[in-house]
């Protein structure tokens, strides 16, 4: 592979790890707050 | 009640060593079990001889952290809420519970260290150069793992992960004493001085000491 | 617009700042593309690094003044700073493949990085087994602390063995030249982060705050009055008096 795919690669993972991360924050978030809603 | 420090901790290591006796986990199941490790280890890696007069050493110090900790773990030192208040009502210095029972594991895991010993240098065919420096270095990563095991399973209380959450936790922290050990014993085979290996286990034991004395009474306290 | 919005927007708007520097920026002279990989895989590190203390710091603060929130920082400090740790890591392996030939060398920096991740771990490990809210911010801080104890030991141990144990400089990476092209695409991408730590550590502490509300609201529901279960004896045909 290229320098640059390898560079294409490095960054596809951290961008991608971090959308993951940040998702799985909203998701947990969202799932908290519909679970204080049910027990109002 | 106001025993000396010293002899609380004797106490509770001679009731722990005792009450270990009866059961016999440790030497019926922890050490045969570190004998096994050592056994299958070749079936994984081969059993070349040079490679395992080679790697012998550095094997038995790494099934000595990783089983040695199991020690720690043995039913009879299981503590429950109960027999912690109860120590706690007979006026006994938690540090002092901490102590002897750090005492006791370490008896134990001394135990551990010499009976394997010869098992691997006989599985592996390992030629030890300094005999007399082991006098020091046994007894000290014995220590250091007693400690930090201890403290370590006093922080993660009894809760039913602490057979698995224990070992996890110690294992990156008891680096420096697989490093001390098998970077010692690799010194003496060269020629070279130890004192600075054998400063930094000694060094780390101290610390680990302070921290599961100070540590002991916040420790009591919490559920 | 609130101060979180506030951060994350500026989150956003640095990475995509960082990416284009970085990707904007001549080829290095020693490591030619590759480099571009360090712009990230150092700040990463860093921002871990910061985390960790942040943990650290505020787990003594929780022993002394025993406040929540400070517990709540920092166990999300710690999940922020697992994050980075790996990502650290990984962008570590896909530079060092082309430039080393290998995945891993153990190199004292590395394997100390390996053990910060471990260590990190182990400490959400220890939060997840404790049900018990202040049981769990008590033994994790206690936990905090005797990290911060010893990881400097086992800092000094792996450097120490590692310098006896010299690899071939052939595998150490020559020193990044440091002029202001790659000095503003570094600088970019250290302040992007930042950002990002400090926005995903508020999130995960608004999380923290709804996951201790919903403790609270679930204990307090299912809290029976005692002797509820006790009832007045009834003797057969009577009728009830109140």
């Amino acid at each position: 592979m290229s320098d640059w795919g390898w560079v294409v690669f490095g960054y596809a993972v951290l961008y991608g790890t971090l959308a993951a991360y940040v998702a799985s924050i909203a998701y947990r978030l969202r799932q908290a707050r519909r679970r204080l809603g049910e027990l109002q | 009640m106001s025993l000396p420090f010293w002899s609380q901790a004797g106490e509770i290591a001679r009731a722990d060593l005792r009450s270990e006796s009866r059961t016999g986990e440790v030497m019926a199941v922890t050490i045969p079990f570190g004998a096994v490790a050592l056994l299958l280890i070749p079936f994984g890696i081969g059993t070349d001889a040079p490679l395992l007069r080679q790697i012998g050493v550095g094997i038995y110090w790494a099934v000595v952290l990783l089983f040695g900790m199991l020690v720690a773990l043995r039913r009879s030192a299981a503590e429950g809420p109960a027999q912690r208040d109860l120590l706690g009502l007979l006026g006994v210095d938690p540090a002092a519970r901490f102590a002897g029972r750090a005492l006791s594991t370490g008896v134990l895991v001394l135990a551990f260290e010499v009976v394997l010993g010869p098992i691997a240098i006989a599985l592996y065919d390992a030629r030890i150069t300094g005999w007399a420096w082991l006098i020091l270095v046994v007894p000290m990563v014995a220590a250091g793992l007693a400690l930090l095991s201890t403290l370590i399973g006093s922080i993660v209380g009894g809760s039913g992960a602490a057979p698995a959450l224990v070992p996890f936790l110690v294992a990156p922290l008891a680096i420096p004493m697989l490093l001390a050990a098998t970077q010692s014993l690799e010194g003496l085979r060269l020629g070279e001085s130890i004192l600075a290996w054998l400063l930094l286990l000694a060094a780390m034991d101290l610390v680990l000491a302070i921290a599961g004395v100070l540590t002991a009474r916040p420790l009591q306290e919490v559920r | 617009m609130t101060r979180r919005r506030i951060i994350e927007i500026a989150a956003i708007a640095g990475l995509g700042g960082a990416l284009i520097t970085a990707l904007v920026v001549p080829p290095e002279r020693t490591q030619g593309d590759l480099a571009r990989l360090l712009f990230v895989h150092v700040p990463s590190i860093w921002i871990a690094y910061l985390a960790f203390s942040v943990t650290l710091v505020t787990s003594a603060l929780y022993l002394w003044k025993r406040e929540m929130r400070w517990d709540r920082l920092a166990a999300a400090s710690a999940e922020v700073g697992v994050f980075f740790t790996g990502a650290t890591i990984l962008i570590g392996m896909i530079w060092g493949k082309p430039t080393w030939g290998v995945w891993w060398t153990w190199d004292a920096r590395l394997v100390l990085t390996a053990v910060l991740f471990f260590v990190y771990l182990g400490y959400l490990a220890l939060r997840r087994s404790i049900i018990d809210p202040v049981a769990r911010a008590h033994r994790s801080a206690l936990f905090g602390v005797l990290a911060i104890i010893q990881i400097p030991i086992v800092h000094f141990s792996v450097v120490w063995w590692r310098t006896l144990h010299q690899q071939a400089s052939i595998l150490r990476p020559g020193p990044l030249q440091m002029d202001p092209p790659f000095r503003s695409a570094f600088l970019a991408s250290v302040v992007a982060f930042t950002f990002v730590y400090v926005a995903l550590v508020m999130r995960r502490m608004q999380l923290g705050r709804l996951e201790d509300e919903i403790e609270v609201r679930l204990a307090s529901s299912h809290q029976e009055v005692a002797g509820a279960a006790v009832a007045p004896p009834r003797i057969e045909g009577a009728v009830d008096s109140v």
